[in-house]
């Protein structure tokens, strides 16, 4: 159904159609609190008619995940939503449903954390919540929200996975923005999602307690259990898109995806909507007869390794556009890309510290980046001071 | 014919069955909140529970994995959020039609301080739930420091002359949200226990149970004399006993002696030798009895 | 380097020990090192600690596995392996009263050390009699085997504010410590081994398996479920089972009650009149309120049971009985019990000694006592009225019976000068109630003067009013207080307008002048110091002042009696349980008053039942005198606060204006219905001191649930128990007790 409407519409829109799904098995609970951007998936939840399910306005966000911790520990299809410091306040039960393998599927409207407050976009929020053991999508379009909730529902809820999952997208650029949207019908989305089974749910005849007290060497082997789950992801994620593409004729992105990389020389690292703005860019200079191209990142956990190696493999200058900072080091995603790079000592791989806080990343800004990348002999520090923002230095 | 004036223990309340809490657990000897765990069961023999439990004393009760001291369903949720936890289980179970009861088994430390926000909110959301509180006035899992629940003048490990200021009183708060049932339980008196907990199994909604759980450990007594300490606790008419239907009407189920309550603080090693003001404690006592059986009296249950 | 591990329980300070010992090598200039492992165990589950010391700077942070050295806190820990990994030839200082040698065996090869340390620290007043410190005691200890100064100790103690009898205990450990310097034998290969566990799945998040701890071990006591005698079984001279009794009511079966009583008394009717009950003083229910309404209870179901019939039997020894009072019937009784063929001879009239002529019948009525004494009679047992029994007689029932009871009581009442003989104007007490009963006496207008203040005294002057005496008046050399007789007897006969005047001494009797009436002259009596007896004795108050002249047309002197011991041999003493010597024959025994002179009816029953037991003794070898009994049960260990205050049921009692009338019965008894309710409401306030009635208290309050019963065996599971003392707490009747271990 060809809606026009915005990224919030869309994401409380497939929200609601994923737990309506399950209407026939456990149904579906969320607990919600609103915080700016993302509280207009809230209002679309609680105005929403399930036949076999509950959406809970709470107290606050640590409530409201605690909320479906419990929903799904009683083997409900669980979700909600939030951004910034309201992630914040949930990040202790977020650890808890990473660590304790429930399936809950996270809307997160990325908004820089404060305070000084700032309601404008950055990615910090969620990646602050990088080793919960959740897996991380990262969204470039309203169409993709609508897709990856439905992935992220499935690949979550997979016997193989069982972890739970973060869909984030840019507050405002894509939360608040109209735009076109292919709305999933309700019977395409009961057919795609099984229904939701958490094999360790509460049972009075098997009494057991979640979240007992262990030994250092348990832990050590739960971590590893959460790692072999996190490794089985890729594949499932592959199946997840062959099985959308069955039901609903178009295929989402998947973990990683090249835009005119396979002779690239030159690579743009991108994520979220900047991504979008940089596929223009590439095709700009590409008039222009330069090699470039631009590998956006999707699946940032468990971080695509391999894949974005074989990705890489031709180019020569890598930049990566960070909308989010580790103080202290660097930007996040070039950490994380230079930790899947370590063999490649060749290589020119730089880091663009762009759009902390929601500034507007032009296509001058990338062209900007770019310049500077074609420039450089060899890699160097992270860059902070991207032309386009002279007004900020 | 028995003469005792517990009359419950003679009844098929201590039938062999289900047991919530299995022995080889490895609370302190004497503790109350094992004899909490032992009447709930004894006061429910054949109800599904699930029990949420906040970090605390309770959730180490369970032992170490793989093993677990409790016979039911249980969750160990983080400090703050067994409410909402258990509204989100009871959400589930109650669009499923399962049979059964879900429960907050919380501590005062997650009770009146770190997870107020989240009873309120579930309190004043009707959530269908039952909230209990073993209140051993003192953060007994990390050691004995103070909570809100602790009594004036209590010595624990962050207040060393001597805890300031009165105890907040919880019921107060939680009444203040008109919830369908709320009370106090003692564990010397057990044929109240068990009535007040099949009183709240009866009802829908929001429903909180206050226990008075003294511990051995934090308080400095004898292990032998937790059930005397609550005793003492209701007759020296510190710990009223009482239950308030949908936060208008009241019922006191207990008339203290008022005992001289020297006769409890002298027992606990947590309290000093020398009150600085003892005369203090006993017109607390007084003032507090005056409201409670005035709104009895004006907003009788019965 | 230096590598000590400690083994202790939660709460017996195994961490501040590790600490100690660190800060001794501290202060010495080592580097030091000193830390625990903590898991989810509390008070009194086992932990670890551990200690390093080294000249150079120590980099290893791990958990020792291979110590130099091992201390252990808690002798209950002590096992096989806990030396596993520990270096050969190392010391173990263990918390133990006994000596190193008894360690030998199970650790060949380390050098062993043992101090008592929970005794030092009970001493030294460290943490509680269940749950000493006791790791300052092990400081002293370990430092001395370790070659360490006490200077050192002292040091380390005062860097942590240690001081007082923290010190004190590890001087006396520094000094006493015992030590096997020498390694006996040598360490097995032990490598410190490590249990592999298998993580479960996130996924399978506990399996659901049931704790594995025996927490039982933690335990420094253990609860033991003993029976004790109850105080009113204890304090019954006739050697009732109160207790018993009682329970049988309160389950409604009193046929059973008085089955019950029959064991031990054939007067039970007479005794539920007239006995002192020093049941009821001694009830624990006193601590309560008031005690439970034994007498009344005795005499309710022997007014309302029915007696099972007497057995047949074949009675192939005759046995004597010289004297049918309370002492006389109650040794026939039993004996007939035992298939004995008992002959009593009473030298009186009618049976019943004292019962019969001492005691007025509006205290016993006369069918009661017929009642009783011809249920005796069933039991194998003649009578012989009118049938003195001298010295003579004696001597030939000694030849003709198989043994002989003597239990004439007390027939000489004493004396008193009072300056003029004259046996119509003064009168002896038991003579006068005598002469009361033939129904021809008659008082009437009469000043009636009784001298004594015992329960004869009493009875006389009840009597006297109501045989029409126009005033009865009791005259006390001491005061109320000192009196002998029963409270209830002494108020019941100044509501009936006895007068009661204290503190006067008789001295002479003499008729008055003008003829109307007599003058009893009195010396005013004060209390001085306390006699044989303990009552404080009186003392004259001299001069004018001391003294006073009472009106009165005769006087009643019931001042007590002596036994007449003229049937015995001269110079006879008569003592309890012994039997006459040099005489051939048959054993002849003494009991009752004659012998001990303890002046009650159940007293005196106690006393013919156990001359039972020897004359049954004596002649068939079989000895039923109970062996060693149970201790009392201590009133400290009934737990009051279970049970709920109760008033005590009363019997009703005539008023005082109508019973003066008659010799009718003035104590009415419990209030009667089909339902025997206010009876068996009575019998329920008796808390069953001592003996356990299945109620369950004590599992109830089991914080392990560890408990089980059947019927009311209570079995503890000492696997899980902890030691907390709940249930010997919270037992209602005081039957558990905890032992130390």
């Amino acid at each position: 159904m060809r809606k026009f409407c915005t990224g919030n519409h869309a994401a409380g829109y497939v929200l609601a159609a994923a737990g309506e799904a399950n209407r026939n098995a456990r149904g579906c609970v969320a607990g919600g609190y609103p915080i700016t951007p993302q509280t207009e998936i809230m209002e679309f939840l609680r105005g929403f008619r399930f036949t076999k399910g509950r959406v809970q306005a709470v107290e606050s966000e640590h409530s409201a995940m605690a909320m479906c911790i419990g929903g799904s520990i009683s083997g409900a299809r669980t979700f909600t939503a939030s951004s910034s410091n309201g992630l914040m306040y949930m990040a202790e039960n977020v650890f808890m449903a990473g660590y304790c393998r429930l399936p809950v599927v996270l809307a997160a409207v990325n908004r820089t954390i404060g305070p000084p407050w700032n309601i404008w976009v950055d990615q910090g929020d969620t990646l602050a919540l990088r080793d919960t053991a959740w897996l991380h999508f990262y969204c470039e379009s309203h169409q993709e929200v609508a897709d990856t909730i439905l992935l992220a529902f499935r690949v979550a809820e997979d016997s193989r996975i069982l972890l739970p999952a973060i869909v984030a997208f840019d507050g405002f650029i894509i939360s608040h923005t109209s735009a076109p949207v292919d709305l999933p019908e309700q019977a395409d989305v009961d057919r795609y999602l099984p229904p939701c089974h958490v094999p360790h749910r509460l049972d009075h005849d098997r009494p057991q307690m979640l979240g007992a007290m262990v030994t250092p060497e348990d832990t050590a082997a739960h971590r590893l259990e959460l790692h072999e789950a996190m490794e089985r992801v890729p594949a499932v994620l592959e199946q997840a898109r062959d099985e959308f593409r069955e039901v609903f004729g178009r295929q989402p992105d998947g973990a990683i995806s090249g835009y005119r990389l396979e002779d690239a020389e030159t690579v743009l690292v991108a994520s979220n909507s900047i991504a979008s703005t940089v596929r223009g860019v590439v095709d700009k200079r590409r008039r222009d007869g330069e090699r470039v191209g631009m590998l956006k990142i999707k699946l940032f956990r468990p971080f695509p390794r391999h894949l974005i190696r074989q990705a890489l493999k031709g180019a020569k200058r890598v930049g990566v556009i960070d909308r989010n900072v580790s103080l202290g080091s660097g930007g996040i995603f070039w950490l994380e890309i230079c930790g899947a790079l370590f063999n490649t000592p060749d290589l020119i791989l730089q880091d663009y510290l762009t759009g902390l806080g929601g500034g507007d990343v032009t296509p001058e800004a990338v062209e900007n980046i770019l310049e500077d990348l074609l420039a450089r002999r060899k890699s160097g520090e992270p860059c902070w001071k991207v032309k386009a923002y002279e007004r900020m230095f | 014919m028995k003469t005792e004036v517990n009359q419950t223990c003679c009844c098929d309340a201590l039938a062999p069955g289900r047991r919530v809490l299995r022995a080889g657990n490895t609370n302190c000897p004497g503790c109350g909140m094992s004899l909490a765990l032992h009447w709930l069961g004894r006061a429910l023999p054949d109800q599904p529970m699930t029990l949420c439990i906040p970090a605390g004393c309770a959730v180490v009760t369970a032992g170490a994995y793989p093993t677990t001291a409790y016979g039911v369903p249980a969750v160990a949720t983080t400090f703050a959020s067994a409410a909402a936890v258990a509204a989100g289980i009871r959400i589930v179970e109650n669009l499923n039609n399962d049979p059964g009861l879900t429960f907050c088994f919380a501590g005062d430390g997650a009770t009146y301080d770190i997870g107020t926000a989240c009873i309120s909110a579930a309190a004043e959301r009707d959530e269908d739930i039952i909230y209990i509180c073993y209140d051993n006035e003192i953060y007994g899992n990390t050691g004995g420091q103070r909570s809100s629940a602790t009594p004036q003048n209590a010595v624990t490990t962050t207040t060393p002359s001597g805890k300031r200021r009165i105890k907040k009183d919880m019921m107060k708060i939680i009444i203040a949200h008109h919830v369908p049932y709320a009370a106090t339980l003692s564990l010397a008196h057990t044929d109240d226990f068990v009535r007040k907990v099949r009183q709240a199994a009866s009802v829908r909604g929001f429903r909180f149970l206050l226990i008075h759980s003294p511990c051995p450990t934090g308080w400095k007594s004898d292990p032998e004399e937790s059930v005397e300490l609550d005793r003492l606790a209701v007759s020296t008419g510190l710990f009223p006993l009482y239950e308030v239907f949908e936060g208008r009407r009241f019922r006191i189920n207990v008339k203290p002696d008022f005992t001289p309550p020297g006769e409890y603080f002298s027992r606990q090693g947590r309290f000093p030798k020398v009150i600085a003001d003892p005369e203090l404690a006993s017109r607390h006592i007084r003032e507090e009895w005056d409201h409670l059986e005035r709104m009895a009296a004006t907003f009788p249950a019965d | 380097m230096i590598e000590i591990v400690i083994l202790g329980r939660g709460g017996q300070g195994g961490v501040t020990l590790a600490k100690l010992i660190a800060m001794t090598y501290f202060l010495q200039g080592q580097d030091a090192q000193a830390f625990g492992v903590y898991a989810a165990e509390r008070s009194g589950a086992p932990l670890r600690a551990f200690v390093r010391a080294d000249n150079q700077e120590i980099l290893c942070r791990n958990q020792i596995t291979e110590p130099d050295h091992l201390v252990v806190l808690d002798r209950t820990l002590v096992t096989d392996h806990i030396a596993s990994g520990l270096k050969p030839g190392g010391w173990i200082v263990l918390n133990s009263p006994d000596p190193p040698s008894v360690f030998a065996g199970e650790f060949p090869g380390y050098r062993i050390a043992t101090i008592d340390a929970n005794s030092i620290a009970i001493a030294c007043g460290l943490g509680t009699r269940t749950t000493p410190i006791v790791n300052t005691t092990i400081l002293g200890a370990t430092a001395r085997v370790l070659g360490e100064t006490f200077e050192a100790v002292r040091a380390a103690l005062e860097e942590l504010k240690f001081v007082g009898p923290n010190l004190e205990s590890a001087r006396r450990a520094y000094e006493t410590v015992s030590v096997a310097e020498t390694p006996a034998g040598t360490c097995s290969a032990r490598s410190s081994s490590r249990s592999v566990v298998t993580t479960m799945s996130i996924l399978d998040p506990d399996a659901g398996i049931p704790p594995q701890t025996q927490t039982g071990s933690w335990a420094r006591q253990k609860p033991m479920q003993r029976s004790f005698t109850s105080p009113c079984n204890q304090g019954c001279p006739a050697g009732n089972d109160v207790r018993g009794f009682l329970a049988a009511i309160k389950e409604k079966q009193f046929d059973l009650a008085l089955e019950i009583l029959h064991r031990t008394t054939p007067l039970p009717g007479v005794c539920g009149r007239v006995c002192p009950a020093p049941c009821m003083d001694a009830c624990h229910r006193n601590e309560l309120d008031e005690p439970v309404n034994i007498r009344e209870l005795e005499r309710y179901v022997a007014d309302h049971a029915s007696p099972a019939a007497a057995a047949a039997m074949n009675r192939n020894h005759a046995v004597a009985v010289i004297g049918s009072g309370p002492a006389g019937l109650a040794a026939a009784y039993h004996l007939g019990r035992l298939g004995y063929g008992v002959t009593i001879f009473e030298a009186g009239s009618e049976l019943g000694g004292v019962m019969r002529t001492g005691i007025p019948e509006y205290r016993l009525p006369r069918p009661v006592l017929d009642r009783e004494i011809e249920h005796v009679l069933e039991h194998g047992v003649t009578a012989q009225t009118r049938c003195k029994v001298g010295k003579t007689e004696l001597l030939k029932f000694s030849q003709r019976f198989a043994a002989v009871f003597v239990a004439t009581g007390l027939q000489e009442a004493r004396a008193l000068n009072l300056g003029i003989q004259d046996s119509t104007h003064i009168m002896q007490g038991i003579a006068f109630l005598d002469e009361a009963l033939t129904g021809h006496m008659s008082l009437k207008g009469e000043r009636i003067i009784v001298l004594g203040g015992g329960n004869t005294a009493v009875d006389a002057s009840r009597t006297a009013i109501r045989l029409g005496a126009s005033e009865a008046c009791i005259v006390y050399r001491r005061t109320r207080a000192e009196m002998p007789a029963i409270k209830e007897e002494v108020d019941e006969a100044l509501e009936e307008g006895v007068l009661l005047k204290e503190l006067l001494g008789p001295v002479a009797l003499n008729r008055n002048g003008n003829g109307s009436g007599w003058t009893l002259e009195c010396q005013r009596m004060r209390l001085g110091e306390p006699d044989q007896s303990g009552r404080r004795s009186p003392v004259a108050i001299e001069g004018e002042a001391g003294r006073l002249g009472l009106p009165c047309d005769r006087v009643i002197l019931a001042l007590g009696q002596l036994g007449d011991l003229s049937l015995f041999p001269e110079g006879s003493e008569v003592r309890e349980g012994e039997t006459l010597i040099g005489l051939t024959g048959a054993p002849i025994f003494a009991g009752g008053d004659l012998a001990s002179n303890e002046g009650t009816v159940a007293a005196a029953i106690g006393s013919g039942r156990k001359a039972a037991w020897h004359i049954h003794r004596t002649l068939s070898g079989e000895d039923l005198f109970p062996k060693e009994t149970a201790p009392v049960v201590s009133a400290a260990t009934i737990r009051l606060t279970a049970f709920q205050r109760a008033s005590q049921a009363r019997g009703s009692i005539l008023e005082p204006a109508g019973r003066i009338r008659s010799f009718n019965e003035v104590r009415v008894g419990l209030s009667e219905s089909a339902d025997h309710e206010v009876a068996v409401l009575e019998s329920q306030r008796c808390f069953t001191c001592g003996a356990c009635t299945g109620c369950d208290i004590c599992r109830a309050n089991c914080p392990e649930g560890v408990l089980t019963r059947r019927g009311t065996d209570y079995a503890f599971d000492y696997d899980y128990c902890k030691g907390c003392g709940l249930c010997a707490f919270e037992c209602p009747r005081g039957v558990i007790l905890m032992e130390q271990l």
